[in-house]
């Protein structure tokens, strides 16, 4: 007898796909300005990871005639919970697809993917390329690699977010199908869901590896990655923004709604970018209580500072 | 299904006002409740009912360690598996530990006692969970640590506690570091995605090193390193520092008993598939950068210290 850490484990990676003349210039940013490491470059796909993380990729970007998000990867913890998920989709009338390994993505271990009612598509696996950490396994500094210094050079990974035409429904589907639970919400006046965050990692910059926000349909609103802390934010917002980056909204911001300190800026295709630090730190328990927000005070929620902000233009998805 | 965090550390305390006063206003946690001879403390931003249990004693050092698991029948599942292992376990009554369900008490080969649980009550954060404006009045110069992140055990046998801990509580090992045998003798393990939820290093059974708050900026860390020299409170002697383990921003002090605490900023991930990938090694010359990676040099007294 013994106890078991089951379903899903962590955030994988973010897949979009950009249309192909693009494909050269996100190289160069995602290299020069967000400081993530090249680790696999296909006729029509591009892969990276964050200099902290052991697998082969956590950003892969596809070139494609239909731009957008193509998959969020979620890693669960072996064969047996791919089988687990793949009977109780498949038991709710879900289509359920499996790919070998190696199939859809270099690197990546048999898969099934799906889509989420009024949701993005998801692919769950359980083996994936690992690299090793680039500072090695014996002794190692944890300090980001020189080549990178100067670049925003995230350590991870951090959420997802996705606008949703239906995001209670979205996020029931997480909740109820991939066991995902809530770290806050927001509800309308009759108590209807319109943006949740959603988790299943208890991490230190935390509360969300998918983010739901309400629009008209399914697209990506941004993709974010951690930093160390909020000094770190500051210092990433000056980087880029000396280098001609775009930034959104009013620079750096405190988000009560997520606890997160962190800015947004665009990719030189438009794809909204976040570094967050700060967050909620989680538990996956049953019993876990959400913040919960009113849309009347949604202004503040979105951002302690700034009271010019407008929650509508703050909601509107990039691709 | 499995154990989802660590929730509280039980300890003792020679002088309970002056337990309390650390707590609350050098570390900067929150009374949560009260029983002759205990006081129960929680981070401003944790939702459960307590994170520290301190109880009047004669002596410092550790009551005992709860842990949450998430499905009421994991305790049966841990006694059995407890059982097999040849360790003695108890059942703690709801309401034992104010604010709390049924517990399932394991004594492990270290000599500390973890008591496992599925329900605690909730107090909520500090500044509500409706609505909340995070930012909190009156707090003596103390920004609140968000959450307890960790604590480092000393006992004997850590190897075989660990082992335990992975193999029937399903604990993940991080980081060790290797003794010049080429065995580990201190062990870092997660049931979450921080790099430690707990660790194990040798020293007397049933033995307390650190317990260590979040605090979410390096910045942070600073200004508490100032207020804690302001105050006179007892320091270790590198002031602010980084471990090279895990490669995060740390200062430690001590509470009225002698009881070590750390505040640590780090956002270090775990990459917590289990079996996936190898636990990072700390060895030989690489050892002294491991524990203070700015002076690559441990004092006596780091380790020798505990409670």
């Amino acid at each position: 007898m013994a106890l078991i850490h089951r379903g899903i484990h962590r955030l994988g990676y973010a897949r979009i796909a950009l249309k192909d003349s693009r494909l050269l210039k996100t190289r160069e940013f995602y290299t020069h300005e967000m400081g993530l490491l090249e680790t696999g470059i296909e006729p029509n796909r591009v892969m990276f990871r964050c200099w902290h993380e052991p697998y082969k990729f956590s950003f892969v970007v596809d070139q494609s005639d239909k731009p957008g998000l193509v998959e969020i990867g979620l890693h669960v913890r072996d064969d047996i919970d791919l089988d687990n998920f793949q009977r109780k989709l498949t038991a709710a009338g879900v289509a359920v697809d499996v790919a070998e390994a190696d199939t859809e993505l270099k690197g990546l271990g048999k898969s099934i993917v799906f889509d989420v009612p009024a949701g993005p598509r998801i692919r769950l696996f359980a083996d994936i390329q690992q690299l090793g950490y680039v500072s090695g396994f014996e002794g190692p500094d944890w300090v980001a690699p020189k080549a990178i210094r100067g670049t925003a050079a995230p350590l991870n990974i951090n959420h997802v977010a996705i606008t949703s035409p239906d995001p209670e429904r979205c996020s029931a589907f997480l909740a109820d199908m991939l066991g995902f639970l809530t770290s806050e919400k927001i509800v309308d006046e009759k108590g209807k869901t319109i943006s949740a965050l959603l988790f299943r990692m208890a991490k230190n910059v935390g509360g969300q590896e998918i983010a739901i926000y309400p629009g008209t349909e399914v697209k990506l609103h941004h993709i974010a990655f951690t930093k160390e802390d909020s000094s770190d934010i500051m210092s990433d917002g000056y980087f880029l923004k000396s280098d001609g980056v775009e930034l959104d909204l009013l620079g750096p911001l405190r988000q009560p709604y997520g606890n997160t300190f962190s800015v947004h800026f665009f990719d030189y295709c438009g794809v909204r970018l976040e570094l967050c630090a700060v967050g909620r730190m989680t538990e996956v328990h049953p019993e876990i209580q959400p913040v919960v927000w009113s849309t009347s005070n949604l202004r503040e929620a979105l951002s302690y500072y700034d009271e010019a902000l407008v929650p509508e233009e703050f909601f509107m998805p990039c691709l | 299904m499995a154990v989802s965090r660590l929730s509280y550390l039980s300890i003792r305390a020679l002088d309970l006002a002056a337990s309390e006063k650390h707590y609350t206003e050098v570390v900067g946690l929150r009374v949560t409740g009260r029983s002759p001879g205990q006081v129960y403390l929680q981070a401003h931003e944790a939702q459960d009912h307590h994170c520290i249990i301190l109880n009047a004693s004669d002596r410092a050092g550790l009551d005992h360690v709860g842990f949450k698991v998430n499905d009421p029948n994991d305790l049966h599942e841990a006694e059995a598996g407890a059982k097999a292992w040849g360790l003695k376990t108890h059942r703690v009554a709801a309401g034992n530990v104010m604010g709390q369900g049924e517990g399932l008490s394991i004594e492990l080969p270290s000599g500390h006692t973890f008591n496992l649980f599925y329900h605690s009550d909730k107090v909520g954060y500090s500044y509500g969970m409706k609505d909340p404006d995070i930012i909190l009045e009156n707090l003596n110069g103390v920004w609140p640590v968000t959450h307890l992140d960790h604590t480092l055990l000393a006992g004997n046998d850590c190897d075989k506690t660990a082992k335990f801990l992975q193999e029937v509580l399903d604990f993940n090992l991080t980081e060790c570091i290797h003794g010049p045998d080429g065995n580990p003798f201190a062990f870092f393990l997660t049931v979450s995605n921080t790099i430690h939820n707990v660790a194990f290093a040798p020293g007397p059974p049933n033995s307390l090193h650190h317990i260590a708050f979040y605090v979410s900026d390096r910045a942070d860390v600073i200004r508490r390193v100032d207020m804690l020299k302001h105050r006179k409170v007892a320091t270790f002697d590198y002031g602010i520092s980084r471990h090279g383990v895990a490669g995060v921003t740390t200062v430690y002090f001590h509470d009225p008993s002698g009881n070590r605490n750390e505040f640590q900023c780090g956002v270090y991930e775990a990459s917590v598939v289990r079996n996936k990938i190898p636990p990072i090694v700390w060895a030989g010359e690489n050892i002294p950068r491991g524990v203070f990676y700015y002076e690559s040099a441990v004092l006596a007294n780091f380790f020798e210290v505990v409670t």
